[in-house]
């Protein structure tokens, strides 16, 4: 297995990518779509703007589609290509992008599985040369082109007068 | 692996507490989510077993500064322990910036310690990591019990590498040494990602 590259998503290309979650949710009938890291980080969200723990779910989205993964591995597969769980409301789909890289689709019963299986594949494919390209482009410019100053990024997380 | 990401102005970075079997990687996590103001935390995820040992991983995203306008944001990550479970530990190893090396202080779990840290070792290579270059720092644990080792005889089994990293004592379940480790390896991290200005210091040792 090979290391992750560090990644560095630009303005430019987050909003490209942000354009074809939006299509895609349109297509689809979808309700909320995730980018996100295969380590765990979210890359991008698309959709209704309820209050969703976001983070925790892309860290165990990530932790569910490696582990299907490591399961296709043992059955010989390459990888098991997408992952669907289906609630009483609700349901989830997460498709693979690259092999970085996983979208993850929240749905009700105005659309259907199919439906957005369909769709998640074109939005994939969109999302997944986007990345390649973003992937050529400098990481650090800008105000991030400096190495850090000896006094600079200090952490302070500090603990909480009990 | 480090994510930019311009548009929200944030960087990400991936750090993971790994050690054996109750040596405390969870307590650290715990105290952490505990003591953090709101503000600087998320909710943290468990995955455990019925009798609290970890089955896939605890999960707690943090952050606390920020660089030239950039919010800084750690997802803090542990690995179950026990021997069975090294396929979800490597899993979780996947795109890690940054480790801290929970061992548990006492003589008889010195094997345990020997073995995890091997596994760590052995875990990266599959990634093409290892510990010469990945940010790092240990932290010996459970400090305040009758049965442990001198820290010079665990500096001397875990810590004689050609690159000698920062180490903690710590009680992890009082929090004493929990903010020390994670502010150290996040600066660390951090260094990792930007580069650092020549002369400017980057581990203490």
């Amino acid at each position: 297995m090979s290391p992750l590259e560090n990644l560095a998503i630009h303005e430019e290309d987050s909003q490209r990518i942000n354009q074809v979650l939006l299509h895609f949710l349109g297509e689809s009938g979808a309700m909320e779509a995730l980018l996100i890291d295969r380590s765990g980080q979210l890359l991008a969200r698309g959709g209704a703007s309820r209050s969703l723990d976001t983070v925790s779910l892309s860290a165990l989205a990530a932790g569910a589609f490696s582990s299907t993964a490591a399961m296709a591995r043992l059955l010989g597969e390459t990888e098991f290509t997408m992952l669907f769980h289906q609630g009483i409301k609700e349901s989830i789909h997460v498709a693979a992008v690259d092999e970085q890289a996983i979208l993850l689709a929240i749905f009700d019963s105005r659309t259907t599985v199919g439906m957005v299986r369909l769709f998640a594949k074109e939005a994939s494919t969109a999302v997944g040369a986007i990345l390649a390209e973003t992937r050529t482009r400098p990481q650090r410019t800008g105000a991030l082109a400096a190495p850090l100053g000896k006094e600079e990024g200090h952490p302070t997380f500090r603990e909480r007068p009990v | 692996m480090s994510i930019i990401n311009y548009g929200q102005k944030e960087i990400s970075f991936k750090i993971v507490y790994y050690g054996p079997g109750v040596a405390g990687k969870t307590a650290n996590l715990q105290y952490i989510h505990r003591c953090l103001p709101d503000g600087n935390r998320g909710n943290m995820v468990s995955l455990a077993t019925g009798d609290d040992r970890t089955l896939f991983f605890d999960f707690l995203p943090v952050s606390a500064l920020t660089v030239r306008n950039f919010t800084a944001k750690f997802q803090l990550y542990t690995v179950p322990g026990q021997v069975y479970y090294n396929m979800t530990r490597k899993l979780v190893l996947r795109g890690v910036d940054g480790i801290v090396f929970v061992a548990d202080s006492q003589w008889e779990r010195l094997r345990e310690n020997v073995e995890s840290f091997r596994n760590l070792e052995e875990n990266l290579r599959e990634y093409d990591y290892n510990l010469d270059e990945i940010p790092y720092v240990i932290q010996y644990n459970k400090r305040d019990l009758p049965n442990i080792a001198p820290v010079e005889y665990l500096e001397y089994l875990f810590n004689r590498r050609p690159r000698r990293v920062t180490f903690f004592e710590s009680v992890a379940v009082e929090g004493k040494g929990v903010f020390d480790t994670l502010n150290t390896v996040s600066r660390m991290v951090l260094v990792s990602g930007f580069g650092q200005e020549q002369g400017a210091s980057n581990e203490s040792t």
